[in-house]
This record gives C-alpha cells, structure tokens and sequence, in this order.
C-alpha cells in the first residue's frame, strides 16, 4: 500500500493529477479494502493507515525536496565517474536510444506505450 | 483549452487518502469493447474486438466523408429519410449531400464532421451502443498538441477512454506477425525495420527499432495521396482544358494507373466528359505526379538511414517496408529500392506491406489497445 501510495505522490508532484486519482480509486482503494478486511477493528484499522500514507507522503517530499537539492550535482560528478555511468553519454536526452535493445520481443507493447508517455509529458506540460 | 479527463466527482472517494477528493474513474461496468482506428484524410480503417482475445468482431474500411442531407430532399430518395449520411453511401448521394471531410493532412478540420464521423465509427463496431468503449487512435508522426487535443475532443461522449499514437508504429504493430515472433528466422519488424506509411494526407517514416520511436525517429511530410490527386488534376487540365473531371473521378484514375519511375506511355484511360466516351493519355501526368512523391519522400528516407546507428543500419536497410495507400503505386518499391543502391547503401531491400495495407495501423492500434495498462489510458469525459 505504501508504494502505491508513493506512486499516486510522485504523479501528483509531476503534475499528473489525474493519472494519480486513477490510481487513488482502483489500486488503493482496494488495497485500504483488503487492509480493513483483515483488521479486528475498523477504528484502529483507520489510524494506523492515515498514519501509514502521512508517512509515506512525508517520504515523496522528502526525496522529492533531496532530488531537486543534488540533480544540479550529479552532471558534473557523472562525467567525472566515465562515460559509462552518464546517461546522457549516448547523446539522446530521452536515455531511450542507447542502443538496439536485444529483441523487440523483450518488451511488451505496454512498455512501449509507456516509453511514448514518457516522451509526451514535457510536451503536454 | 485541453480535453476534461477525470475531474467530476462521481462517488465517495477512499476514506484514509488524505488528498482524496475527486472522482472514481470509469471502471468498466458496461461490456468494454477494443477499438483501433486509423482516421485517415481519405479512408478509415476500423477494428473492434474484446479485451483479453484475439479475436476481431469488426474490421472495416470506410471512407472518411460525410454528407449532410440538403433541404428538401423527397421522402424516400435517403434510405430511411437519413439526415447524415457516412462513407460509401454518402459518396453514393453526393448529390443530395453537403460532403464535409473531417480531416485535411492526417488533422482534424472540420470538427462537427469528424465527431459525427467518430459516432458512426463507433455505431459500426457497437451497435447496439451499450459498450463501454475503449479506443487507440492512430495520429500521424509528429501531430502536435493542437492536433492530437481536436482528436480527444472529437472524441469525448464517443468513447470513454482513448489512447493516441503515432500511426507509423501501430504500421509496425500491427504488421508483425504475432505467432511467428519467436520462431527463428523470422524478421520481427518491431525490432529493427523503417515503415513508410503514405496516406491520404500525409506520408510518415519511420524507424522502429526496439524501443519507442523518439521524434527524431520520425518524419511526417505534407505531401502523400491527395497532393498527388491536385497534381494529376491539374496535369489534366493543362493537357486537356475543361475537362469537366472531378477531383473524385481523378483519384480514381490514380487509384487505377499510379505508377513511379521512368514515363509509361501510352496510358490511355477512358473516361466520360460531357456524357460522350474519351480516351485520355495520362501517362506523363500520372507519372510526373507520382514521382514527385518520391522527390519528397527520398531525402526522408535516407535522413532517417543515416540516424540509425551503424550497428543496426546492415538490417534495417533489409527491412524497409512501404505501407498505406501509397503502397499500392506501382513500381514505389522497387524505384525506392534503386535510388538507395545507386547511392550505395548496402543491399537495401523495399518490401509492400501487402493487401492488409489499408488495415496495419487498426490492427496495430487494437493490439495496442489490448496490451495498455489501465493507467495509460486517458478517460474522457463527455
């Protein structure tokens, strides 16, 4: 539940607001389900769960407010460490284009679909 | 203005989210029908089937017209007193019909048609009207936001959740042939090929090796099907002044005669000019028309060679693969084939895609509506 929770974080950090709430009624929202099913009490269910997901939004931000405090250092130290470590080495933005990957049969049209979201977002933002 | 997705309230949001307080998304409580749909600037192409099988209840090609039945029409000339006719049928009573096309260069223009339009596609694949429908839009290489945000809102009250993508990778997906993946031997198109996909509208290229086509990797030019149309057209009338043919009549012809590479004459074709029976040489027209197609498309092709990288391009230039209408111009592959070893490509092999050409991008389309997460589809909300 908590790394669902911290999914539904992260989009909304992105600005992906309605993805997020997608995921906020589906997936959570049977996952709090099968959490109070198993639960002797509904009230003690409740709070340990609100304190669950304070907890774990505490946790996005934090790593969300580290990520913005260190990217701006990390070119820099890469470069330092060898192309082999620099994701912009391949000289694609994206990091998609690195190379032909093994087969096209490794990847289920899902993830390509994903890879083509990633590409929309920042035009859509 | 961007399309509404998920932002009514509907139910009661989960207790414990701190931040819940919008809607539930459209879970599927109807029957949920898969559609894919190539909207293309002539034809349509649309497939439907349900999720979790391979089976395809729907496959069909329709014109992409519609005609609004004019004022005072008598009763019974319309097949069931119609208001708006679609496709063939509309063609059928151009002249009882106001003929709007929804699309100009692969982009939706004329947004009341292509809503209608959309709402006979889906009256096509669901009759009964009662499904939840799910759709993947093929979009042309390149469209830009302006382009794709008319399509959501042609779409919006149509179906309930849709997917665009660029219509040269849903060629690929939907060419690869799914049982032969992993036998040996077999090309997987998907892995390392170069689709040319000519429409009505626009010709896309397009590298697909492995991962996503990145924007780099494709190239949509302004120049395919309905350009070649205006140049034939207006080779005729210089040939032959007031000819009195229509553009329709004329991409007929081409649709019959097309061909690339060195002049063909004689091409006579008949046709009837003022009710009297005229053979027309069409030979230098066609061709001027259709070779200026490949003066377009060329320097696409090999700008999207020399950006593949030197480990894959040996392959890739085994599996270029023309696709769409412009398919179906006699001689487009081997002529394209030529060009690249005059120039010194090593044994470039152009291939037709075949028959199924008019249906590649539907058919990659439902697949690809088959194979999306919940989470990648965007819910429209009507």
């Amino acid at each position: 539940m908590g790394r669902i929770y911290r999914r539904i974080c992260f989009l909304r950090f992105e600005g992906r607001g309605a993805e997020a709430t997608q995921i906020e009624f589906t997936e959570l929202k049977d996952a709090v389900d099968v959490a109070k099913m198993g639960s002797p009490s509904i009230p003690e269910a409740d709070s340990i769960l609100r304190r669950l997901l304070e907890e774990e939004g505490e946790r996005v931000a934090d790593a969300v407010a580290f990520a913005e405090a260190i990217v701006p250092y990390l070119p820099g130290q890469m470069a330092a460490a060898g192309p082999a470590l620099s994701p912009l080495a391949s000289g694609n933005s994206m990091g998609l284009k690195a190379g032909l990957r093994p087969s096209g049969d490794a990847r289920s049209v899902a993830d390509f679909i994903d890879d083509m979201l990633a590409q929309d977002r920042p035009r859509a933002r | 203005m961007t399309t509404a997705t998920l932002e009514k309230p509907a139910t009661a949001a989960p207790s414990l989210a701190p931040s819940a307080q919008s809607s539930r998304p459209m879970v599927p409580k109807a029957a949920c029908l898969l559609m894919g749909l190539d909207l293309g600037t002539n034809k349509s192409c649309v497939l439907a089937g349900g999720p979790g099988s391979s089976d395809i209840t729907v496959s069909k090609v329709v014109p992409s017209v519609v005609g609004y039945v004019k004022d005072g029409i008598v009763d019974g000339i319309i097949t069931g007193n119609a208001k708006v006719l679609f496709g063939e049928e509309a063609l059928r009573q151009m002249l009882h019909v106001e003929l709007a096309v929804p699309l100009a260069e692969g982009v939706i223009t004329h947004p009341e048609a292509a809503r209608d339009f959309m709402l006979h596609l889906r009256q096509l694949a669901d009759p009964s009207g009662r499904s939840e429908i799910r759709a993947v839009v093929g979009v042309p290489a390149n469209a830009g936001e302006q382009a794709r945000e008319a399509i959501r809102r042609a779409a919006t009250g149509v179906f309930s959740h849709i997917l665009l993508i660029p219509e040269p990778f849903l060629a690929a997906l939907g060419y690869r042939d799914d049982a032969r993946v992993r036998q040996p031997g077999y090309v997987d198109p998907v892995v390392n090929s170069l689709f040319i996909d000519i429409g009505g509208g626009t010709s896309d290229l397009c590298l697909v090796q492995g991962y996503f086509p990145t924007r780099e990797d494709q190239i949509s030019i302004p120049f395919a099907g309905d350009a070649i149309d205006a140049l034939i057209f207006d080779g005729l009338n210089r040939t032959y002044p007031n000819n009195g043919l229509s553009l329709i009549t004329v991409r007929e012809i081409k649709e019959a005669h097309a061909y690339v590479g060195p002049s063909r004459k004689p091409l006579e074709v008949k046709v009837v000019i003022g009710g009297k029976s005229r053979t027309l040489e069409l030979g230098e027209a066609i061709g001027n028309a259709c070779n200026a197609l490949i003066d377009k498309i060329y320097p696409a092709l090999t700008a999207l060679i020399a950006s593949a990288s030197s480990d894959s391009v040996v392959t890739l230039l085994q599996n270029i693969i023309v696709t769409g209408g412009g398919s179906q111009i006699r001689g487009i592959d081997t002529v394209l084939q030529k060009k690249l070893a005059d120039d010194g490509y090593e044994s470039p092999t152009v291939r037709l895609a075949g028959q199924d050409f008019q249906r590649y991008v539907a058919m990659g389309a439902l697949k690809a509506a088959r194979a999306a997460r919940e989470n990648q589809w965007q819910v429209l909300l009507g």
